[in-house]
């Protein structure tokens, strides 16, 4: 091996990226060759001063920052996710009302959802009501000890809407009461739980046709959804707001 | 921002934590060394978490460092563009520059009496291109092959920009003193 040769090896050689017997070769050279040996000694001196280099590390503010926005990209994502898969998602736009829907969309719109899955479901299922009654002193009873709270069971038969039971059921991994009434062979389903520290929010969307109501009665959160026209879910919403 | 949710396990959010967050400190060194001071480093690195989270599905799995790493430059070398200071090409420097830059500049150098200070002046003072597969190689313990990713280069460009770097810093911090304090 020529210097020339080694020379051009020399940083390979200290980098560990030449292969064995290119490494061997460089090796012997360096045994005899006084200027290649030079060369060498400087590049290791070099690298003993470059181990002092400051390795900047991430300030806790950077992890915090990246951390936010891949959180908020990944909720923005989801929620575009659920749009394009529902029909169409009505929020309710304008007054005081529409600004406090923005604050909570990406909250509200995940329960919208489940709220819609789980009335398609259940309707699909073998089980919609465990207590079949239009008696709502059999209803409201029927759920103590079975959830830890008591929802309202309002009588609406006068308005045409028709009380047909009850069941327990999940929604976003908690437990929920689930009514349902009927207005002529529509199913709506009422779902009550207890409202998140105080929450008072108010929404009406449409999911995929169906149509959603939802408001805050007390300090219970409750959704209704039925594939019943627009009009018929508002006074639905209505009647079982001032009956309950 | 701040309190959303934080998924862990098995979603895409949670599997970005887990791939990036081991790296960002070799990102933030890159970014820092890159960009020569801690705002705009600060900037890239955030840049590139975005980036980084959008093009998730571009990673190949067996790299996640080099796979960031390479988005750090990209977004640096776009802000750079951008901003219309441009990063400095070896080219341009060599082409140029040669005998001004292998010169160390003596009022920079002087001033700096610590070794380690001097040292870290002179691997700035280098042109971007050297001064990255520097850091990539001595800081980060990157192979020629992985740099060669990051950079966008050949490994033969690698090896021939190490070697130059390397015969700079020599020049700019002087060989004599040196192996005398580094043996």
């Amino acid at each position: 091996m020529t210097c020339n040769e080694a020379a051009g090896m020399i940083d390979p050689y200290i980098d560990g990226e030449l292969d064995a017997a290119d490494a061997t070769h460089v090796a012997a050279h360096l045994e005899t060759c006084a200027a290649c040996r030079r060369r060498l000694d400087e590049r290791e001196g070099l690298r003993q001063l470059l181990r002092g280099l400051p390795h900047y590390d991430a300030p806790p503010r950077v992890r915090v920052a990246v951390g936010d926005v891949a959180t908020s990209i990944y909720v923005r994502r989801r929620v575009q996710t659920w749009m394009a898969a529902a029909a169409t998602v009505v929020l309710v736009a304008g007054s005081a009302l529409g600004v406090r829907l923005r604050q909570t969309a990406n909250a509200t719109s995940t329960i919208a959802e489940a709220v819609v899955a789980r009335h398609v479901e259940a309707l699909a299922g073998p089980q919609l009501i465990d207590v079949p009654s239009s008696d709502q002193h059999t209803v409201k009873p029927w759920f103590q000890g079975r959830v830890d709270f008591s929802p309202p069971v309002p009588d609406l038969a006068a308005h045409g809407f028709t009380l047909v039971g009850g069941r327990v059921d999940h929604i976003a991994g908690q437990p929920v009461s689930a009514l349902v009434y009927k207005r002529r062979l529509h199913v709506i389903h009422v779902f009550v739980w207890p409202a998140s520290n105080g929450a008072r929010e108010t929404d009406e969307r449409t999911v995929r046709g169906f149509h959603e109501q939802h408001w805050t009665t007390r300090d219970l959160s409750v959704w209704a959804v039925s594939d019943v026209n627009e009009d018929d879910m508002k006074m639905f919403a209505n009647v079982f707001a001032s009956g309950s | 921002m701040g309190s959303h949710d934080r998924e862990t396990d098995g979603t895409p959010r949670g599997t970005f934590d887990a791939v990036v967050g081991p790296h960002l400190n070799a990102a933030f060194n890159y970014a820092r060394w890159l960009t020569r001071n801690d705002a705009d480093a600060e900037d890239v690195v955030q840049d590139a978490a975005i980036r980084a989270f959008r093009y998730f599905g571009s990673l190949r799995s067996d790299n996640p460092r080099a796979w960031l790493l390479t988005i750090v430059r990209h977004t640096w070398y776009a802000r750079a563009s951008q901003h219309a200071a441009r990063p400095r090409l070896v080219e341009y420097e060599e082409m140029t520059h040669e005998q001004a830059d292998d010169r160390p500049d003596p009022e920079a150098l002087a001033l700096q009496r610590q070794t380690a200070d001097r040292v870290r002046k002179a691997v700035e003072l280098l042109p971007d291109d050297f001064r990255e597969v520097i850091v990539l190689r001595e800081l980060e313990g990157m192979s020629y092959k992985e740099i060669a990713d990051v950079a966008g280069i050949p490994m033969g460009t690698v090896m021939s920009r190490l070697s130059r770097a390397r015969e700079r810093l020599l020049a700019m911090l002087g060989p004599t003193p040196l192996a005398g304090e580094a043996r």
